[in-house]
């Protein structure tokens, strides 16, 4: 090594995944004066070897920031504050505790029993979707768009996502419920898909939220063995540009065991037309839509309010106790547990 | 700082023990009991927002017909599922759906409840 090189170590922050390694590594080593660059994801650094002159390590961060930058990374010499942010949860805790109480008295109130009528119009089914959106789907539904776009926002992720998601899920119940009309065939899924994919929803609900209370540091090694198109693109999505993920994850909702969803397929397979079943299924996404927008634009809305901090850990809790919630349900609904809850 | 944390566990504890005693109250509510007409047993039971009664006792060793009936259900409890008998099926939004338990299947606790598992009931053999 010649004796004008010389090897810094700088902390890197917006470093989540595999991907990112080579991304800091690639970039950092194609500046001149760089030699070489290894990055850490555990430890959240990068060790970059080169002729850095006289600069100090102050500058070189601030350079070589530069360069990463369009990529969402920033580097500093010192580690920034790591707070836990433990009283964040003073607020937090309880503040979780009344939604999750509102939650279950809105399931008590028997929200279900306001729908009337036994036909299907576009307006019931517009009715359908907004009762729907908070009451037993918002366990599932709700609780998956608020996880993701929590952590999105959490991330620096922009209305694009959201948006797309959106556009994902409303257009995805018009073509998906067009097509149950058409072939009139059901594509909703059998028991045991039901079960493995409340499961795996519950799943990533969960990590999702351990990562919202952003206390525990294993989780970010569980981060990475969650399914790699949501923990790069979906919750990073605004940084790798990647406009299709949120579009799938919203496609994908048509699948979600949510009950109001099946019977509106049900129904949407019984017309056995192209327009009627996806003019339902698409107002019916309508309905649900104020909710899941509420969601997910009040959690980008107030990731850059200086409470954000209570924010995310509240949404951290909620979304874990859905998790646990949606999980208890998959399994008692597998015959393996008995049911845990009847709200 | 001490303060808020004790105010805050305090709330905390509070809205625990506030859900817990609201779930168990409403559980213990709502049952029913079988009929037996001509040597058959029917249990009877209304799906919308949920599933009534909740518990319902029945005779063991009797060819059962469980009769879950429907009107303007769209939400989960037309997704019936019950594990034991391997059923599952989602109902009409409006109508009766019948299904037959046999004296064999008719003992201990059955369990039904819908796909997504947020609403249940049990039928008791005994």
């Amino acid at each position: 090594m010649p004796a004008d090189q010389k090897t810094y170590t700088f902390h890197v922050s917006g470093m989540h995944c595999n991907a990112c390694i080579l991304m800091t590594e690639s970039e950092l080593k194609d500046v001149p004066y760089v030699t070489n660059a290894k990055s850490s994801l555990s430890a959240h650094s990068v060790k970059v070897t080169g002729d850095f002159g006289d600069k100090t390590p102050e500058v070189i961060a601030a350079e070589l920031t530069q360069v990463l930058r369009p990529h969402g990374y920033a580097l500093t010499v010192e580690k920034m504050q790591k707070d836990a942010g433990w009283g964040d949860f003073v607020y937090a805790l309880p503040i979780a505790l009344v939604l999750i109480a509102g939650f279950i008295a809105l399931q008590k109130a028997g929200l279900a029993n306001l729908i009337t009528s036994s036909s299907v119009s576009y307006g019931t089914a517009f009715f359908i979707g907004l009762i729907a959106s908070v009451s037993s789907c918002l366990a599932i539904v709700g609780g998956l768009v608020l996880s993701l776009s929590a952590s999105s926002a959490k991330e620096g992720g922009t209305w694009r996502t959201q948006t797309l998601f959106h556009v994902g899920r409303l257009g995805g119940f018009f073509i998906l419920g067009g097509l149950v009309g058409l072939l009139g065939n059901s594509l909703h899924l059998g028991l045991t898909a039901n079960v493995v994919l409340g499961s795996i929803v519950a799943l990533v609900m969960f990590i999702l939220g351990v990562n919202l209370l952003d206390v525990f540091h294993f989780t970010k090694r569980l981060q990475i063995t969650m399914p790699s198109f949501l923990s790069r693109h979906v919750v990073q999505g605004s940084k790798h540009d990647h406009y299709l993920a949120p579009l799938l994850v919203g496609i994908g909702t048509f699948f979600l065991p949510c009950g109001f969803t099946q019977s509106m397929q049900l129904y949407s397979l019984s017309t056995g037309s192209f327009t009627q079943g996806a003019m339902t299924m698409f107002v019916f996404a309508l309905g649900t839509l104020p909710m899941l927008a509420l969601l997910s634009f009040g959690s980008l809305n107030i990731a850059h309010k200086p409470w954000k901090g209570i924010f995310f850990k509240t949404a951290g809790i909620i979304v874990i106790a859905l998790a646990l919630f949606n999980l208890a349900n998959a399994l008692a609904t597998a015959g393996i547990i008995n049911p845990l809850f009847n709200i | 700082m001490n303060k808020m944390i004790v105010v805050s566990v305090a709330i905390s504890v509070l809205i625990i023990g506030g859900a817990l005693w609201l779930a168990s109250k409403s559980s213990s509510g709502a049952s029913g009991e079988a009929t037996v007409v001509g040597g058959i047993q029917y249990v009877d039971i209304s799906a919308k927002g949920g599933y009534s009664p909740r518990v319902v006792t029945a005779k063991a060793g009797l060819p059962t017909v469980l009769r879950v009936s429907t009107s303007g259900t769209f939400d989960c409890s037309a997704s019936l599922v019950i594990p034991k008998l391997s059923y599952q099926k989602f109902l009409q939004a409006s109508g009766t759906e019948e299904i037959s338990i046999s004296p064999e299947q008719a003992q201990g606790t059955m369990q039904g409840l819908c796909s997504m598992g947020m609403y249940n009931f049990q039928i008791r053999f005994e």
